[in-house]
């Protein structure tokens, strides 16, 4: 399961970050690594943005990066 | 003494810097990047200390324009003392970049921003703790009340008593220890290269011990007070609601930029037209009796009519709106809730501002188009107002002319979309941005009047010192090419503006014209004698075509001679393809 594939109002922790490269060392620098927990907030429709709580910050990531954040849910779906 | 601001993106570095100068002095910003850099003084004890404000960043080892821009100040500008401030509440991850600033080995202040905030949501930090851990001087801070505001002026002030002795501190310490010794390094091997792209050991040991130093100095206590701003937050990134919210935002936003336009236009034309006979009179009558004086006679006068009766207020009201809605947090929203609409133009949501205000008036929009986040996207904006966009002005002119020959509206207005999708489209899969969308996305707040006080200046001091002097001299130039009688030569050309566009000549100097002043352009169809064919292509010419002079000079100061000159060349190739395309599918 990635990041895009969540629902407002989950918690999940960040498994790995299926991308090398620039991306991952960005998603490294807003604490976005491994093992961190976060919380999704909203789905923007027509596969808009994903806004999630990391931390005490609220982020915003398109599709194509929430699509590289692999998770994974204590809900076991 | 030299001070530099470095901090994480949203953490308040602009609201500290407003509480400890409550007079900015010395304003200035680096054109031709959207990198602005805020250089002020404070004056303490009978010192100066000069500080600079600096974008946010997360790291000083990216390889973004900001991050360039910010080693150059450290290097260049000799700094004594670094304040890195930090988000209380985001302590954790704003303490990574406090990691690799410590490497620099340049004496640092860590001043503990929103420590109010903190509290409110619970959670408590230790700063004497932080200060043994890091070894550097904290200061729990709160540029909302004023907290630790004396703390920190006496600190730097005793910094600044040091200094002679700080001198020559500034090599690189190592805090960090891994297997490759990045001290023995020119910046240029192997390892440096790999560490831009890649995260390396260094990096995960830098997070792991921010992540453990957080862990030492914070207590979460639980008493979460939810306040009447976080209700709004939480409307606001509603996808449905939020999305129609922030647009009804950027469409008042337009209406307040008209209004004043219109109501300040009227006073300063009264204002103006004594001051410009004077000036007109001071000409004739002091410089010698020559071709040269009757056009500054005329050209001056008429220079000064409309960057201070339309342009000053717009670039005035445009930069206070701007401020607004960056101190706001609103900005990053934009780019949230538009990001699929956007990403049809090649352009972020936040285009939405720029891209509406010029509907307003496109030469303080273009100045707007600094909200982008990188230089392609900017551009793309900038050719889109020049070329598409038309300003109220133009709007007004237009619908008189449309309405005189009764053009086709429905034609004129197709026309314009689908060249704006057509040159968004185009131009971003022309030079395609790095498709990452990563935002973060600040609490709602209510801006510092300060805060808001210092970047207005900032913007609109351009107007004096760049835009009008710029329009000045251009507007010379321009009565220079009309006295000179060049343009009645075109007459000649007849044969070719009537097979290539189905107009005749005269319409086609009208389309030349818009150059000097797009709003004017139509005015000469509306002495020809046209047929409706002609005039719906002629004005979809007028309107898709070259910026007017003012959005000129305003596009130099901000991307330069060479951006001006693409802006130019596909203004004037979009202007003619219409003209050709039009007259081969109209009936």
């Amino acid at each position: 399961m990635t990041l895009k594939d969540m629902k407002p109002g989950q918690k999940a922790k960040v498994l790995k970050i299926n991308h090398g490269g620039n991306l991952s060392r960005r998603l490294f620098q807003i604490g976005l690594i491994p093992g961190a927990e976060l919380t999704v907030i909203s789905q923007h429709p027509f596969k808009g943005p994903v806004v999630f709580e990391l931390g005490n910050a609220t982020f915003a990531l398109g599709q194509g990066v929430a699509g590289a954040v692999e998770v994974y849910t204590n809900e076991n779906k | 003494m030299a001070v530099v601001m470095i901090g994480n993106p949203n953490v308040g570095k602009s609201a500290v810097l407003s509480r400890l100068t409550d007079r900015p002095l010395l304003v200035s910003n680096y054109s031709g990047t959207s990198v602005e850099i805020i250089a002020t003084q404070l004056k303490s004890a009978g010192k100066t200390i000069d500080i600079y404000d600096t974008p946010g960043i997360y790291s000083i080892k990216s390889a973004s324009a900001e991050q360039q821009v910010i080693s150059e100040l450290i290097y260049s500008q000799k700094i004594d003392l670094i304040l890195n401030i930090v988000d209380a509440v985001n302590l954790e991850r704003n303490l990574v970049l406090t990691y690799e600033l410590m490497e620099l080995g340049i004496p640092m202040i860590l001043v503990i921003n929103q420590i109010d905030r903190a509290r409110q949501m619970g959670i408590e930090i230790n700063c004497q703790l932080l200060s043994q851990i890091i070894k550097s001087e904290v200061v729990c801070f709160s540029a909302n009340t004023g907290e630790g505001l004396m703390e920190l002026i006496s600190l730097i002030e005793m910094k600044g008593n040091k200094e002679g002795k700080d001198k020559g501190a500034g090599q690189p310490v190592t805090i960090i220890k891994t297997k490759f010794d990045g001290n023995s390094c020119n910046g240029n091997c192997a390892g440096c290269s790999r560490s831009f792209l890649e995260i390396g050991a260094e990096d995960l040991k830098r997070a792991e011990k921010a992540a453990d130093t957080a862990r030492m100095v914070t207590r979460q206590t639980g008493s979460q007070s939810k306040k009447w701003m976080n209700k709004a937050q939480q409307i606001i990134d509603k996808p449905y609601l939020g999305t129609i919210i922030l647009l009804l935002v950027a469409y008042l936003a337009f209406l307040v930029l008209m209004k004043f336009i219109e109501l300040s236009e009227g006073p300063i034309s009264d204002l103006l037209a004594p001051v410009n006979a004077v000036i007109e009179k001071v000409i004739l009558t002091y410089l010698p009796d020559s071709i040269f004086t009757t056009i500054l006679a005329k050209a001056v006068p008429e220079g000064l009519i409309v960057p201070f009766t339309i342009i000053m207020p717009a670039m005035l009201m445009v930069s206070i709106i701007m401020s607004l809605i960056e101190d706001t947090g609103l900005l990053p929203r934009y780019s949230v809730v538009l990001e699929r609409v956007g990403s049809l133009f090649g352009l972020s949501g936040q285009a939405v501002i720029p891209l509406s205000l010029g509907f307003g008036c496109r030469t303080p929009a273009v100045m707007a188009t600094r909200i982008l986040p990188n230089q392609q996207q900017r551009f793309i904006a900038i050719v889109l107002l020049s070329v598409v966009i038309p300003c109220a002005a133009t709007l007004g002119i237009l619908a008189s002319v449309i309405t005189t020959f009764q053009a086709s509206l429905p034609v004129i207005i197709v026309t314009m979309t689908v060249t704006l999708i057509l040159i968004g489209y185009v131009l971003s899969h022309i030079m395609p941005a790095e498709e990452v969308f990563i935002y973060e996305l600040p609490p709602l707040r209510i801006p510092l009047w300060s805060n808001l006080w210092t970047k207005l200046k900032m913007r609109f001091s351009g107007f004096f010192t760049e835009v009008l002097p710029l329009l000045l001299v251009m507007s010379i130039a321009v009565r220079a090419l009309i006295e000179s009688g060049l343009l009645n030569h075109l007459h000649s050309i007849e044969n070719i503006t009537k097979a290539l566009f189905g107009i005749p000549a005269e319409a086609f100097v009208a389309v030349l014209l818009t150059i000097f002043q797009r709003y004017l352009a139509p005015l000469i169809l509306l002495n020809l004698d046209l047929t409706a064919r002609e005039a719906t292509i002629a004005i979809s010419m007028i309107a898709l075509s070259l910026p007017c002079l003012p959005v000129m000079v305003m596009t130099v100061r901000e991307i330069g001679f060479k951006g001006l000159f693409k802006v130019l060349a596909i203004g004037m190739s979009t202007s003619i393809l219409v003209g050709i395309i039009l007259n081969l599918i109209l009936p």
